[in-house]
């Protein structure tokens, strides 16, 4: 089992280092690269002469770099729908699925794809690898339909503005924000509640165990110093209280991540139909999808390997195993409602211009 | 140690681990922009060398432009005129307050200067980027002569990224520049200072009060010396 999650955990690691490094190495080629010389080939077709380029120094540093490469990769959606628009299906299709695709996985590093809610959920509760991988799949789906479905029905079918779509992106985030705070109270609450149940049996179970053995010292009660690996076997194994495997809980926590729409497939779905390749848009969408859902069951990944990892530090002791679990049951569930709350409360500020 | 304080020791140790293994993942939630501007800015200064504001020009890029002014074009002759973009540009300027339009004017690590509401303000669409133009006058006119004036314009968000042109990006403007410069000073995101910005800035960056954005300022120095004679 540890060593299936290992090798998960490499291969996933290593998947995301490639992408990452191939979009570097992109940006850095750039001037050579043959795709994107021949988008730019129709100068017509491409930026207007008016076009203000930011200067490369604009911002330096290794964030810098992270920040340069986000906007050649949105520069090259662009250049990628606009040659699909051109005729060049092949050549187009190609290109604009490979830099979505790398957009999704750099761009899910960002706020907003649910990788922190997600991570957290897999922490707090007894999941394993496989399910923390299909639900960060299922949540990076269900954004990008619902991309589709806000920019398909407002703009495509209603033909309603940027500043609707705006809006209407805006309302569904704050849902979502409220929704997860109340997923991670849900949580928390079942949490404690079974850590509540669960202190009293063990109480009631340790007065029946010494009422039987150990009158004679029954005020002398301070015991708790038994030897290492012995464990408290009146205690409860902490694990129980992440609960068992549950669709409800799954549920909630991918419905409530996913009902938010991707601003940035947003952007691309509605550039896409302004140039007349809205069905690139689509496929764009997917792609990016794929890559977020990539990186974000990483980070889940990294995050259950996190756990692993502490409750191996602790050997074999029982009361270091259940502090593991105690922490991340209610620490996971804690920190859901607090992102969630904290999110919500942001959202209510004032709108954004642009 | 007796064996009471080494468990003891071993749930710090414990909480610990357990505390980065839950909530470390969570630091790498960092802002990240959707919308690039290109900045242009004019320095106006009156015939005492005092500025009295600053005009801007944001060019937006491909993308946004797009989705900026998607259902705009009302009576469908594929140009979006002025006043198609008149409803935007009004939304933009007057969403803009709350934002203190991006623009932070000061002296030293004095507060920011108190600005005006915008005036002339206009979008041009031209051919696929959407250009603001706006006039932001400063409450009172601030002399530039003697002393450093620094005009910042960034999104403490972040979800906007604000860089200079790289041609002209800035300039004078009036009946008396002569004597007077103004320089652009690159931003270093990783100076100390900034890197312990980064580390604070998990909670505090998700509110529009966050700060954030600061360290990718862009930053504009006006100085006037002496007067030619």
């Amino acid at each position: 089992m540890r060593a299936g999650i290992g090798r998960a955990l490499i291969a996933l690691i290593g998947a995301l280092m490639l992408v990452v490094l191939a979009a570097g190495a992109q940006a850095e080629m750039k001037p050579i690269n043959p795709l994107a010389a021949e988008g730019a080939a129709p100068p017509s077709a491409f930026a207007a002469p008016s076009t203000a380029q930011q200067s490369p120094g604009a911002f330096g540093g290794i964030f810098g770099w992270v920040l340069r490469t986000q906007q050649s990769l949105q520069r090259d959606l662009t250049t990628g729908v606009k040659s699909l628009k051109a005729g060049n299906a092949v050549g187009g299709d190609v290109m604009l699925a490979v830099f979505s695709f790398i957009y999704g996985v750099v761009h899910a590093v960002g706020p907003g794809h649910g990788k922190t809610i997600i991570s957290s959920y897999v922490v707090a509760n007894e999941e394993t690898v496989r399910r923390g991988v299909i639900i960060s799949f299922i949540a990076a789906g269900l954004q990008a339909l619902s991309a589709i479905a806000l920019v398909g029905i407002l703009a495509f079918a209603l033909n309603g503005s940027g500043l609707q779509i705006n809006a209407w992106s805006n309302q569904l985030e704050m849902v979502s924000y409220a929704l997860i705070a109340l997923v991670g109270l849900w949580l928390l609450t079942t949490q404690l509640i079974r850590l509540y149940r669960r202190g009293r049996e063990s109480r009631a179970a340790e007065a029946h165990e010494t009422g039987h053995h150990h009158h004679h010292d029954h005020h002398a009660h301070t015991h708790h110093d038994h030897a290492e690996g012995e464990a408290c076997n009146h205690m409860v194994d902490a694990r129980e209280l992440a609960g068992p495997f549950d669709w409800r809980k799954i549920l909630a926590v991918v419905f409530s991540v996913g009902i938010r729409p991707c601003t940035g497939a947003i952007l691309v779905l509605v550039f896409a139909l302004t140039q007349g390749v809205f069905w690139a848009g689509v496929a764009a969408t997917f792609a990016m999808a794929l890559g977020t859902a990539i990186t974000v069951a990483a980070l889940a990944t990294l995050a259950l390997g996190s756990r692993e990892l502490a409750l191996k530090l602790g050997g074999r002791s029982g009361a270091f195993a259940d502090g593991v679990w105690m922490i991340c049951a209610l620490g996971g569930s804690a920190l859901i409602f607090l992102f969630g709350a904290t999110l919500f409360a942001a959202s209510l500020g004032p709108a954004r211009p642009f | 140690m007796s064996p009471w304080e080494l468990a003891k020791c071993r749930r710090v140790l414990t909480a610990v681990l357990a505390i980065t293994a839950c909530v470390g993942l969570a630091r790498d939630a960092r802002a990240h922009p959707h919308v690039w501007a290109t900045v242009r800015s004019e320095i106006i200064l009156d015939a005492n060398r005092q500025i009295t504001g600053v005009r801007h020009a944001w060019t937006f890029d491909e993308m946004y432009s797009a989705m900026a002014v998607q259902g705009l074009d009302t009576n469908g002759d594929g140009v979006f005129s002025a006043e198609e973009l008149k409803p935007l540009t009004e939304v933009n300027i007057k969403s803009l307050k709350e934002f203190d339009y991006f623009t932070f004017v000061h002296i030293g690590d004095a507060d920011n200067l108190p600005l005006k509401p915008p005036e002339n303000s206009s979008l041009d669409y031209d051919k696929s980027v959407l250009t603001l133009h706006f006039t932001l006058p400063l409450e009172t006119p601030v002399n530039a002569h003697g002393q450093e004036v620094q005009v910042d314009v960034y999104d403490p968000s972040f979800f906007v990224a604000f860089g200079f042109a790289t041609e002209a990006p800035v300039k004078l403007s009036g009946p008396a520049i002569k004597g007077c410069a103004a320089e652009i000073e690159k931003p270093d995101p990783d100076s100390e200072e900034d890197a312990k910005a980064l580390s604070e800035s998990f909670f505090s960056q998700l509110g529009p009060n966050s700060s954030f954005g600061s360290q990718f300022a862009q930053t504009v120095m006006v100085k006037c010396g002496d007067a030619p004679s």
